[in-house]
């Protein structure tokens, strides 16, 4: 019963956290303010945190991390050129993923 | 009515290359919740009553190890709060924010969805019902996966062939393609910003202290721009 009760107040809280911003936080953020500047680069920093912390860990689990920082490098040429040739999103997702699961396989 | 399913639909769409990105890491916390001793039902309830990725495996692994309720829901909690800065930033981008919608949109405002969601918004006008699209997508995927985890958790085998190397780099993938997409040149400030912080945080601190760390630097660097260069952006 204790779990079931955990999952339902960590799901009510994640939520909260989620919602009382979204719903109440735009009040606060005025044209042209300090805050809607801060708000408005938010999503390229929160983008760019999060290519760190998710190679990161990709890095980090490698067993070897030379093998793996070239892998690192040939996904993102990957997905850089796939996207600019096609300029699709998804294609240079798996483009960059198979890329860099081909290098670090020594497959390239 | 027609114009907000269309558009939902649209935001559906785009949310294919986050469930390709999704599916792997739910389908890994389906077979981890089971591995820890919970039951299929009770794994695929927390994925789909909380929808919080990270801090899913940390709630499993605590579990697991004997730790104590209100220490569970407490640590849960912290490693979300960096969420707190995505409604306001959401709304402050959406044409017309949704009263009705918020709620939903609320709820599926992970990482991953505000990431593509801003990425989207560099590019053009943010719509509520997409965005409702591009969080039922990501939603259905880490559900669905979590659900296959969880029933044939116990059968698989972790692989080592180019796919599933592959598959370990989808995130990290999405995300370069997110950025390259909605980077402009007058970023530059913000992107090294967080970039350098997030580095240096996660030689110190827990992954999601320097994500959080990471996020709050580069926007700071944002406020310290001359207004035209963001206004545009």
């Amino acid at each position: 019963m204790t779990f079931w009760w955990l999952v339902l107040a960590t799901g009510l809280g994640t939520f909260l956290i989620r919602y009382l911003p979204l719903r109440h936080g735009q009040r606060l953020i005025h044209a042209g303010s300090r805050l809607e500047r801060f708000f408005t680069a938010l999503g390229v920093a929160a983008l760019t945190a999060l290519i760190v912390l998710s190679a990161g860990e990709v890095w980090w689990a490698a067993e070897d991390m030379a093998i793996a920082s070239v892998a690192i490098v040939a996904g993102t040429l990957g997905v850089f050129v796939t996207l600019r040739k096609t300029g699709n999103i998804g294609l240079a997702t798996l483009a960059g993923a198979l890329i860099y699961g081909l290098a670090s396989q020594g497959g390239l | 009515m027609n114009g907000a399913l269309s558009s939902w639909a649209a935001g559906l769409r785009a949310s294919v290359s986050l469930m390709v990105g999704y599916a792997p890491i739910a389908f890994s916390f389906g077979v981890i919740g089971v591995q820890s001793g919970f039951s299929p039902c009770q794994t695929l309830a927390i994925s789909a009553g909380i929808f919080a990725g990270a801090s899913q495996f940390l709630m499993v692994a605590m579990l697991a190890a004997g730790s104590g309720t209100l220490a569970v829901l407490s640590t849960v909690l912290l490693m979300n709060l960096r969420h707190v800065f995505y409604g306001p930033a959401l709304m402050a981008r959406l044409q017309k924010p949704p009263r009705r919608l918020r709620p939903w949109l609320a709820f599926g405002l992970t990482d991953e969805v505000f990431a593509t969601a801003m990425a989207h918004a560099a590019r053009q006008p943010l719509d509520g019902a997409w965005c409702l699209g591009l969080a039922t997508g990501a939603y259905a995927a880490w559900v669905a996966g979590t659900g296959l985890g969880a029933g044939f958790g116990g059968q698989w085998q972790t692989g080592d062939g180019v796919i599933s190397r592959a598959m370990a780099f989808v995130l990290p993938a999405l995300f370069l393609a997110l950025s390259m997409q909605a980077y402009q040149r007058r970023d530059w400030p913000i992107v090294l910003s967080a970039l350098v912080t997030t580095v240096i945080g996660l030689a110190w601190l827990p992954a999601h202290w320097a994500l959080l760390l990471g996020m709050l630097s580069g926007a700071l660097a944002g406020t310290m721009m001359p207004r035209s260069n963001r206004e545009a952006a």
